[in-house]
């Protein structure tokens, strides 16, 4: 559950989640949405990863990001997403407060 | 090294609980001992085999249907012991209430509910290339939801409401929930033929 808290505390890969939410997009995809580089966005979904809230699937020559939570961790991101939980950045986060409360740019239609 | 969850300790010292409790109930009404022996061997060779998966090199599917079955195990032992108990409490005078194991069983079913509702968006088969990822996703979180508020308010029914009431309305949850769930797989299906 610890991992669970550690991925969740940080404000990009929550935003990763609920993009996610959507639907499953590609690593290309989710690191266009945000104003960080390519190795921070991949340490934030070894994060996520680590914590199994999400599931890597390789499809050819990209590999495709999906959701993998369950209710009670769905539940727990929609209550920390509205009541607000800022933590210090951690390793993988080093770059966020260059984006921090900047909302996700809208997803174009056919990615 | 993969850290074993914690049915796999949970499950052994429940059904040697059980166990115990049976042989004592055994020796007060002896009349039911058959069944719950038999209850109990089934249970220990499903466990057993659980084990045996967990600890063999069998790939990652085999374990999780593994951790399933354990998890399963445990709720089961959890409804024998608690069954046993307030069957022993209530030979030995120790308790009146005679509606208090049906509740007890009826309420930790509503938490195996919740519990196997919740794991149901993580359980799930991966996508294939012919899946519509996001139908599939909506569908999973969607089913996990609705399973895991039946569950909740399966058990709840059966701790709040009167015997007499909470039988009919935790069956129109149980049925409730069922269905829900299955229109949806079924509008799913039709989508999906539609667009075939």
């Amino acid at each position: 559950m610890n991992r669970v808290f550690k991925a969740l505390s940080d404000p990009t890969r929550r935003r990763v989640l609920q993009l996610l939410r959507e639907r499953p997009l590609s690593a290309g995809e989710l690191a266009d949405r945000f104003a960080v580089s390519k190795p921070t966005m991949s340490a934030h979904f070894s994060v996520l990863q680590d914590a199994d809230l999400i599931e890597a699937e390789k499809r050819g020559r990209t590999i495709l990001y999906r959701l993998k939570m369950s209710v009670l961790e769905d539940a727990l991101l929609g209550f920390i997403q509205t009541v607000g939980w800022e933590t210090k950045p951690d390793k993988a986060g080093g770059k966020v407060s260059a984006i921090e409360g900047e909302q996700p740019r809208p997803l174009k239609g056919n990615l | 090294m993969a850290t074993r969850p914690l049915s796999y300790r949970l499950a052994p010292v429940l059904l040697a609980l059980s166990t115990l409790l049976a042989i004592w109930t055994w020796y007060v009404q002896p009349q039911h001992a058959s069944a719950w022996a038999i209850t109990l061997a089934l249970l220990a060779i499903m466990m057993l085999a659980g084990l045996a998966v967990r600890r063999s090199k069998s790939g990652a599917a085999s374990r999780r249907a593994a951790d399933s079955v354990m998890v399963g195990i445990v709720f089961a032992g959890l409804m024998l012991a608690s069954s046993l108990g307030l069957k022993l409490a209530t030979t030995l005078g120790a308790t009146s209430r005679s509606d208090l194991a049906q509740r007890m069983l009826m309420v930790i079913l509503g938490a195996f509910f919740t519990f196997t509702g919740n794991a149901l968006p993580k359980t799930l088969t991966p996508l294939t290339a012919k899946c519509d990822g996001t139908r599939v996703q909506t569908f999973q979180r969607f089913a996990g939801w609705t399973w895991v508020l039946t569950g909740l308010t399966f058990a709840t029914a059966w701790l709040v409401l009167p015997v007499h009431l909470a039988q009919p309305v935790s069956l129109v949850l149980l049925l409730g929930g069922m269905l829900i769930i299955g229109m949806r797989i079924v509008r799913l299906r039709r989508t999906r033929q539609r667009e075939a």
